[in-house]
């Protein structure tokens, strides 16, 4: 047992101080913040430059109001510019013709064009080089719709207030139910559901792969033969995996920290700034990273066994890529399947899928943060993982005694179930 | 240590897929003596050091180290610098070193205090804290040999120790080995190289196909042979004497010749046919076959 824990040790040691750790620890917040911040940076260069349109009206009465509700916009869409009101023209073609060469010369983006009889038929058209942008499409929707209704309640003699009261949206207040309480939504079940299985999507595969290269390596690097006059097998086996997987959490742990001073520093500058504002929570109970470990624990050990198995199996990383392919598959699979299984948490199909011990880390996980399963499912799903968790750490044992001294071609898969039952 | 042997192995058999590797083999190595493993290539010598070493675990058989079986625990009196050498290539030496130490049962200060001592003794240790990358071809051999011996082993196991070293190196590692044997460890050595065999080793055991084809003490196997190799150097060239009546095998080296007698043949007949033809003679030695012929021989014979 001191050997195992050396081998952790050293695995663990040597690990933390590399660089590849030191890069990926900063990396991977810095890849996840830039996903997030990226889209907004360009979404606020754009709103710099507003879209230049023209607006056509041919009912001759909405033309001023219109143009307001396109400029006021507070959709997450292009801010618009009405650089041009033109009200009932006297040759419609004509006109049209004249705007387009103007969006041609580029002196316009667009225009929008709304017929005589569009307080009836609620038609109108919009032209530009590239209409079909979705949140300008929702934009200019929006603004048309709003400006039609007050204009068809004003021609039933109805006053702005009434309008104002009929055209009120309905607010849908979302409770969740949890045990004999409810909590009120705000996006915090699904945003910690998807975060957390996409957390340990990631920290499987990487993690995963880190151990399969470890035993190549040590395989390339020929020090094997020296390990094993030591130690047995499956010390060596036990040592990578647990002293890989103590470098996964640790870098848990170190993001953990980091998040939660960053939460906190978020927090009080919110304070400073505007008193009084609502921070978005992220509210995780306690059960729920219970769970979280439970499965990344589960999880880890089954996907690096297996890992292990591949690296023990092949001579170079070259090899590995062909045949780490199933082990790989099913860790994407269960990512895949996420999006149905989050559709329809309690479905047999779904109730079903997060007992697959392959799957069940990251879709049991995602549906105990969505809505808390029968304790016996959760049961159930951890006794089938920790069995097959033992049936692969003991497959992958036997072919890694084997396959570590076996160098040169690589191995079919008969040759590797041959090594599994021999030895 | 007490007097059992260092090693016995009865009836060790072990199969791969295909071919028999080691096939009922049974050996003897006295405490405290050299002992060399030889054979051609192929003929199971690195099974069975890997089994010695419990690296690989015999299909049938048994082995014992100094009278006990070898379980997890005796890993810890055999240490071994195999053939195909390696360390991690991006660790420190000292800390490399350290941490095999310590996998064979030496506690963390011991494996640094011991690694120190040897980094000295082997003139590298300069080159402690620099990673085994860094390193010269040599320098990584000795470290590897220091990697095998840090425990202070009671049995030693070492495939072709010199491979790779140049002469002032090979003293250096030579003189370490015999110093070992001096202190009572028992050396098992595998080599392709006879001469060194000749020198080193007190038995032997030829291994072909996986079977012991010949072994024993080093002397008497010479011994059995008897005196019945011809030694003949010239003065120029050996070539253009027919020497074929008188020998049963014949191996130019240069400008020395090796005679192998063939039975009842009379040594003084191939002087007094030689001084006939005028040859330059200039050396003329009666003795036992050199472990090379030996081998040579052995090997040949039980391919036929």
């Amino acid at each position: 047992m001191r050997k195992l824990a050396r081998i952790i040790w050293r695995e663990y040691w040597t690990r933390l101080r590399s660089r590849t750790f030191v890069l990926s620890t900063l990396g991977l917040p810095l890849v996840m913040t830039a996903s997030l911040a990226l889209p907004l940076w360009i979404a606020s260069r754009q709103s710099r430059h507003p879209m230049r349109i023209a607006l056509v009206d041919g009912t001759g009465r909405m033309a001023q109001e219109l143009a307001r509700a396109l400029e006021q916009t507070q959709g997450r869409g292009p801010r618009l510019n009405v650089g041009e009101l033109i009200e009932r023209p006297a040759s419609l073609p004509a006109m049209r013709d004249q705007l387009r060469k103007a969006v041609l010369e580029r002196r316009l983006d667009g225009f929008l064009i709304v017929p005589d009889d569009a307080v009836s038929t609620g038609r109108a058209e919009f032209a530009a080089r590239n209409p079909s942008d979705p949140l300008l499409t929702e934009t200019l929707t929006q603004a048309l719709t709003r400006v039609l209704l007050l204009e068809r309640l004003r021609e039933k003699h109805l006053s702005l207030d009434d309008a104002t009261l009929f055209t009120t949206p309905v607010r849908l207040g979302l409770f969740k139910i949890v045990g004999a309480t409810e909590a009120e939504e705000h996006g915090q079940t699904i945003l910690p559901a998807v975060f957390l299985a996409t957390v340990l999507y990631a920290t499987l595969l990487m993690y995963g792969m880190t151990t399969m290269r470890a035993v190549i390596e040590e395989k390339s690097s020929r020090i094997m033969e020296i390990l094993l006059s030591s130690v047995r097998p499956i010390w060596l086996l036990a040592g990578k995996i647990l002293g890989v997987g103590a470098v996964g959490l640790t870098q848990y742990l170190i993001w953990a920290t980091a998040g939660a001073i960053l939460t906190a520093y978020a927090k009080f500058a919110a304070q400073m700034l505007s008193p009084g504002a609502r921070m978005p929570r992220l509210n995780i109970p306690l059960e729920v990273w219970i769970w979280l470990v439970v499965f990344f624990l589960g999880g880890y050990l089954l996907y690096a066994s297996l890992y292990a198995a591949v690296g023990a199996a092949v001579s170079s990383e070259q090899d590995a890529a062909q045949i780490q392919m199933p082990v790989t598959t099913l860790v994407i699979a269960s990512f895949v399947l996420f999006i149905p299984v989050m559709q329809n948490p309690a479905s047999t199909t779904s109730v079903v899928l997060s007992e697959i011990p392959f799957f069940s880390p990251i879709l049991m996980l995602l549906r105990i943060s969505l809505e808390t399963p029968p304790l016996w499912q959760i049961v159930l799903a951890v006794l089938l993982l920790a069995l097959t968790t033992a049936g692969t750490v003991y497959i992958a044992a036997r072919i890694y005694r084997v396959g570590v001294l076996v160098y040169g071609k690589r191995p079919s898969v008969m040759e590797i179930l041959r090594w599994v039952r021999y030895s | 240590m007490n007097s059992a042997p260092a090693l016995v192995l009865e009836a060790v058999t072990k199969r791969y897929a295909t071919v028999t590797a080691v096939d009922r083999l049974d050996l003897q190595v006295p405490a405290g003596t050299i002992f060399g493993l030889l054979g051609p290539n192929g003929a199971g010598k690195t099974t069975t050091l890997r089994m010695i070493l419990r690296i690989l675990l015999p299909d049938e058989g048994c082995i014992r180290i100094f009278g006990r079986a070898l379980d997890d625990s005796a890993q810890d009196l055999t240490g071994y610098l195999p053939e195909e050498r390696g360390l991690y290539p991006r660790m420190v030496v000292r800390e490399i070193l350290t941490f095999l130490g310590t996998l064979k049962g030496l506690s963390g200060a011991e494996a640094r205090r011991r690694t120190d001592l040897w980094l000295e003794r082997l003139g590298i240790a300069g080159w402690a804290q620099s990673r085994v990358q860094e390193l010269s071809k040599g320098m990584q051999q000795k470290v590897q040999l220091i990697a095998s011996l840090l425990h202070d082993p009671p049995l030693l196991v070492l495939d072709e120790p010199f491979m790779g070293l140049d002469p002032v190196n090979a003293r250096m590692v030579q003189d370490c080995l015999l110093e070992l044997h001096a202190r009572g460890t028992t050396l098992i050595l595998s080599t392709h190289r006879m001469d060194q065999v000749e020198m080193l080793c007190d038995a032997i055991c030829l291994l072909h196909h996986g079977r012991a084809v010949l072994s024993g003490n080093l002397r008497s196997i010479k011994q059995s042979y008897g005196k019945n190799t011809l030694v003949l150097e010239f003065d120029g060239q050996a070539g253009g004497y027919d020497l074929t009546p008188f020998a049963s095998r014949i191996a130019h080296h240069g400008r020395v010749v090796e005679l192998r007698l063939r039975p009842g043949m009379d040594h003084r007949s191939v002087l007094h046919f030689l001084l006939q033809q005028g040859a330059p003679v200039t050396r003329f030695e009666l003795v036992e076959p050199s472990l090379q012929d030996i081998f040579i021989e052995t090997v040949q014979t039980a391919h036929a």
